[in-house]
């Protein structure tokens, strides 16, 4: 028996460890991040609520409605009573009482009401779980969502070419050239994200609105096609990542310097623009204060972050609206996300390597 | 090869576009410090005469004060779109900025020369920072119906030295918002709904008896009220008062009479009463628990921040304009503000709202043009809009009847009329001295003794008044 | 013989030179084309709203009478030096650095390092899980957080409720406000996570497999493999965090308001400049706050970049 089993074993348990050691992977993974979304899951959870249940003490996490029994035109919510045999009773509560309350029973509601003694606080209700759906397409219509998307999508698209194009090819220029005071120029280059923005804000504004380009989309475009510190420093990192070697035998081959930008760098650091790509179109996708300075005139230009800002506003207050706009406002950027992360991927795939 | 040349000549044609785009105005160096411009209203005018055919843009800000909400914005830009139609001269175009966010918006373009030409609708809150800025209307309102106005109200908006500065557009007294069918569940009778009147048992209607009801309207999730031994509060689920979104200065106005924290002189003071006043707020939030304190305020409880919209609120004080928000209690009505002594005085805390037009405006005939059709033809649709109670006599009736198809359960409008007979004076929101830094400190206060038990709250008034002191002195 | 041929040398070594310095010229001259858009864009936009804040610190500028500027020398940085809620301002930023970056640098990398495992099934839903919450616009997020936090009715105190712990106020205690804020910035991790990835993405697969031959597990791997290669991205996070965690209020602000709440616990410098600058109107203290952070920031910046040599290991070294 022994003898026989034991040609099998190692092979059985070399197939299934990593089929475990994945499951347990998996499986610990998978409760980290219910721990590290949970505050989404509050956020969707109340996107989808009615706005009664939200400050409902008795309603479960859950959204969900009240059972209710209609009785002469007015609805009224089921409460489980409790009977003397240690049963409940499923009763509607035609009137409330701090210490008594009046029910009808569903059943038969021509036995007329109920006095029962006792409080109604301290009985639950008859829940069923019931997403409120409406609450998105209230925020679609009310945000007057195809143009808001369309608008984002054009400025976010149009300053995410413009950066790449522009930040690829200056980090290039940063990691590859020797030019004298490169230092000095890669500091001036970082400085520009160190001075807060708050005090550049009106000499900016200025100085658009000289070239007249407020009401316009160019101030949010244009300046994203002469690089931006934060992903001309990030690529500049990536392509320090890439072994000089090769863009050295490529020179040697006699190819010009924009020859291995395209045939050397880029091909290596396609994980790379794409996350450059995907960090600005989340930046202009959320850019609010911009926008808003240089878009207040002009509704028919605005894009989501502002549609969203508003349904922000501090005397608002409804929740539900609130989180159910911000999640029609993630849609687009998570669908672009995973589609885009199918490039990262890919080198995972294809070398089969665990790095 | 073929693709980097096709980036290097996008590339080429951007910076030529710029390039061209810079060139007409080729200095923008000097011009970018903030020095002084040339005088636009000069270059303005020739231009405008030369061609009728072009309009008169006249930009208006919404945000300051209310009507930047999703809610409000589609009407008003229905009252644009129908005054634009009747034009040929002007050109109105709005621009609506979120509360929170729209002072700063507004500073920059007032700092970078280019600011718009109207503001509003916003109360004495909102402009207490801009002050000064603000045109005197009065050269230019000739042939208005001044009779549709009260003369009260008008004079409230003429300041010395700086004229005429608004139209009585809205007013929005206070009063005492219930919750009926709170005060049905506890066998209580509703609250009084006309000044002088007492409450049912015969009790008159003071702060001391709306407290009274307010512990037995605070109730914990075991169905204990708060005058209850076994009432636990820590578990509570529905509370018996709440002064609904105003400052400290509000809170103390609102039920113990009108003061202010800066005398004539602008010495930082505090009366007796307002030291009474927050004493009872911090021990009714930390000690009695039948008001909300911070944590319970930003609970899902008190929907996040609409304590009396989410139903477990049982009065709040608060503003005409709070019919903004009241979506989600269906019996709700007034009751008349409690008088804060014995004599059976009272204070009923009052908002006004208006439209102003900044002085650095281009075209003050055209702004003063668009400002007279918003106070008076647009006036009736506004007023729906933002829930605010007609400046203009001639407007009242219909603003009911239009908030009567609102809200159906039968509200009684009058106890807002009736509550205009006793304003704060001096006002709640009146200027201070610095008043962003003194806003701020009055604002932190309010944070202190809402959300911190086992405060010294006389203490604490005391380290008030000398830190206003010294907020005051900086500018004297 | 002897000065034929020294005089060989020479003539060869001036012509190595002369071609060495054209060469180095030509590579200069390529590098500056290369670096053209973003220098022609620094003076197109930069430049100019940069010197004028610079010159705003000089002045009285009050953002609502720009009329009335007025040459204030250095007054300004004196009212800086002896303002008592500048050094609050400072303290309160440091302190939450001291606290936020550590964690804002290593969870990155442990996330990254979970989502690479090789028997993670599942990665593309789970990274875009990952990433979600940084898409979140702020304000929805720091509601989000008011309610999760909330003492009452928020999850996580019924969480710590359920197994027998009393939760904390979280939000409006000094105690448990700078937990608070870390928790909500572990939320805005989706960049770098996503950068650190692409970066392990790059690394050569040639040395894993060496690696593998001579016998190195998979804690010994990322140990002497990865982590050394990705060093350039941990450089980076590290010098913006560092930059970031200086300026940050933002999250407070929309959190607990504009007076530094609980306490005086979050009155970030950022904070006091924002509001000098725009709740006070008062533009030439703001910027006077904002320099001062630049300098700071910059000198920062320089000690971590002069740092990168003993760390940080680019293959693409320069000789």
């Amino acid at each position: 028996m022994t003898v026989g089993t034991k040609p099998t074993s190692p092979t059985l348990s070399k197939r299934l460890r990593p089929i475990i050691a994945g499951a347990s992977l998996t499986l610990f993974t998978l409760l980290f991040l219910m721990t590290y979304l949970s505050p989404f899951g509050y956020m969707t959870v109340t996107a989808i609520k009615d706005r009664s249940m939200i400050a409902d003490p008795d309603a479960p996490i859950l959204p969900s409605r009240e059972a209710t029994f209609t009785y002469d035109g007015q609805e009224m919510a089921i409460y489980l009573v409790p009977t003397e045999d240690g049963d409940f009773n499923e009763w509607a509560m035609l009137k409330k009482g701090r210490e008594e309350s009046t029910f009808i029973d569903p059943n038969n509601p021509e036995a007329g009401p109920i006095e029962w003694v006792g409080r109604w606080r301290t009985l639950d209700r008859v829940w069923s779980i019931s997403p409120v759906w409406e609450n998105f397409s209230e925020a679609w219509t009310g945000l007057n969502m195809t143009r808001l998307l369309r608008n984002t999508i054009v400025i976010a698209v149009a300053g995410s070419i413009g950066t790449l194009i522009s930040c690829t090819v200056v980090a290039y220029g940063f990691s590859r050239f020797r030019i004298p005071g490169k230092n000095l120029l890669f500091m001036a280059l970082i400085s520009t994200i160190i001075l807060p923005e708050f005090v550049t804000i009106v000499p900016t504004y200025v100085v658009f609105e000289r070239i007249g380009w407020i009401g316009t989309w160019l101030p949010l475009i244009v300046p994203h096609f002469f690089a931006n510190a934060y992903n001309v420093f990030l690529l500049r990192q990536f392509f320090m990542t890439i072994p000089r070697e090769l863009d050295e035998a490529a020179m040697i081959d006699g190819a010009s310097p924009i020859r291995v930008l395209f045939s050397v760098i880029l091909p290596q650091s396609i994980p790379a623009l794409v996350a450059v790509g995907m960090f600005h179109f989340m930046f202009a996708w959320n850019d609010f204060f911009a926008p808003l300075l240089y878009l207040s005139t002009e509704r028919e230009l605005q894009p989501i972050s502002i549609g969203i800002q508003l349904y922000n506003a501090r005397f608002f207050a409804q929740p539900h609206m609130i989180q159910a706009s911000s999640l029609l406002g993630l849609l687009v950027p998570v669908i672009i996300f995973f589609l885009a992360q199918r490039v990262f991927m890919q080198g995972i795939v294809f070398t089969g390597v665990e790095k | 090869m073929k693709k980097s040349l096709l980036i290097l000549i996008s590339l080429l044609v951007i910076a030529s576009m710029l390039m061209a785009a810079c060139a007409p105005k080729a200095e923008p160096v000097e011009e970018a410090a903030p020095a002084e411009e040339a005088e636009p209203v000069e270059e303005a005018e020739p231009v405008e005469e030369a061609e009728p055919a072009e309009k008169v843009k006249i930009r208006w800000f919404v945000g300051l004060g209310t009507g930047a909400n999703p809610e409000h914005i589609p009407g008003q830009e229905e009252v644009i779109a129908r005054f634009n139609e009747s034009q040929d001269k002007i050109e109105l175009v709005v621009e609506f900025v979120e509360n929170s966010q729209a002072p700063d918006q507004l500073k920059t373009q007032i700092a970078a020369g280019d600011p718009p030409d109207i503001i509003g609708p916003v109360g004495q809150s909102g402009t207490n920072e801009f002050s000064g800025l603000f045109l005197d209307l009065e050269p230019y309102l000739g042939e208005l119906d001044w009779d549709d106005f009260d003369a009260d109200s008008i004079d409230a908006y003429r300041l010395e030295g700086e004229g005429l500065l608004g139209l009585p557009f809205a007013v929005f007294p206070s009063m005492i918002y219930y919750n009926a069918d709170l005060f049905d569940e506890a066998g209580l009778a509703y609250p009084p709904q006309t000044y002088g009147e007492a409450y049912a048992d015969g009790d008159p209607w003071t702060v001391d008896k709306m407290e009274e009801l307010a512990m037995l309207l605070t109730v914990d999730a075991n169905g204990n009220d708060a005058t209850s031994e076994d009432f636990d509060p820590d578990n509570i689920v529905q509370f018996g008062y709440h002064s609904q979104w105003t400052d400290p200065r509000g809170q103390a106005a609102a039920l113990f009479g009108a003061d202010n924290v800066v005398d004539a002189d602008g010495n930082a003071v505090l009366s007796e009463r307002w030291r009474t006043a927050f004493t009872w707020y911090y021990e009714g939030m930390h000690e009695k628990s039948f008001m909300p304190n911070t944590t319970y305020q930003e609970s899902d409880l008190l929907a996040a921040g609409n304590p009396f919209d989410s139903g477990n609120i049982a009065m709040a004080h608060c503003h005409l304009w709070y019919t903004c928000c009241l979506g989600n209690v269906p019996n709700w009505d007034m009751a008349v503000v409690p008088s804060y002594n014995d004599a059976g005085d009272v204070t009923v805390k009052l908002h006004a709202d208006t439209f102003r037009i900044f002085a650095s405006t281009e075209h003050p005939e055209e702004a003063v043009e668009v400002l007279t059709y918003l106070t008076g033809e647009a006036a009736g649709d506004l007023l729906q809009i933002y829930g605010g109670m007609p400046g203009r006599k001639s407007l009242q009736d219909a603003f009911f009847v239009g908030m009567d198809e609102t809200f159906t359960q039968g509200v009684n409008w009058d106890v807002g009329i009736q509550g205009l007979a006793y304003p704060d004076v001096p006002n709640h929101e009146s200027n201070l001295p610095n008043y962003a830094k003194a806003y701020d400190r009055i604002g932190a206060f309010q944070t202190l003794y809402e959300s911190t038990p086992d405060l010294d709250i006389n203490a604490e008034l005391d380290q008030l008044v000398s830190d206003l002191q010294a907020i005051f002195d900086e500018v004297k | 013989m002897s000065t034929m041929f020294s005089e060989f040398t020479l003539k060869n070594l001036k012509f190595t030179r002369e071609k060495l310095s054209k060469l180095a010229r030509r590579e200069a001259n390529w590098g500056l084309v290369f670096l053209s858009p973003w220098i022609i864009g620094f003076f197109l936009w930069k430049f100019l709203p940069m010197v004028a804040s610079l010159v705003f610190s000089l002045t009285s500028f009050n953002l609502l009478h720009r009329e009335d500027i007025q040459w204030a020398g250095l007054e300004n940085y004196q009212h800086f030096f002896s303002d008592p809620l500048v050094g609050v301002a400072v303290k309160v930023s440091l302190t939450f650095a001291l606290i936020a970056l550590p964690i804002g640098i290593i969870q990155p990398i442990l996330m990254a390092a979970l989502l690479n495992q090789k028997n993670l099934k599942m990665k593309r839903i789970l990274i875009t899980l990952f990433y979600m919450p940084k898409i979140v616009p702020l304000v929805s997020a720091v509601y989000i957080w008011q309610g999760v936090l909330n003492a009452r009715t928020g999850w996580v105190n019924i969480a710590l409720e359920s197994i027998g712990i009393p939760g904390p106020d979280w939000i409006n205690t000094v105690t448990w406000i700078y937990p608070a804020l870390v928790m909500i910035g572990l939320w805005g991790v989706g960049d770098m996570l996503l950068y650190t990835l692409a970066t392990i993405q790059g690394i050569p697969t040639e040395l894993y497999e060496a690696a593998r031959v001579d016998g190195a597990g998979s804690f010994a791997t990322f140990r002497h493999i990865t982590i050394p290669m990705i060093t350039p991205i941990i450089f980076y996070n590290m010098v913006l965090s560092s930059i970031g965690i200086l300026m940050y209020f933002l999250v407070p602000f929309v959190l607990k308001g504009p007076n530094g709440d609980p306490g005086n616990a979050t009155w970030f410098y950022g904070m006091y400049l924002y509001k000098e600058a725009f709740a006070y109107s008062d533009m030439g203290m703001g910027a006077t706050m904002a320099w001062m952070l630049f300098l700071f920031a910059i000198l920062v910046t320089v000690i971590l970049f002069s740092t990168q040599k003993y760390w940080v290991y680019y293959a693409a070294e320069e000789a």
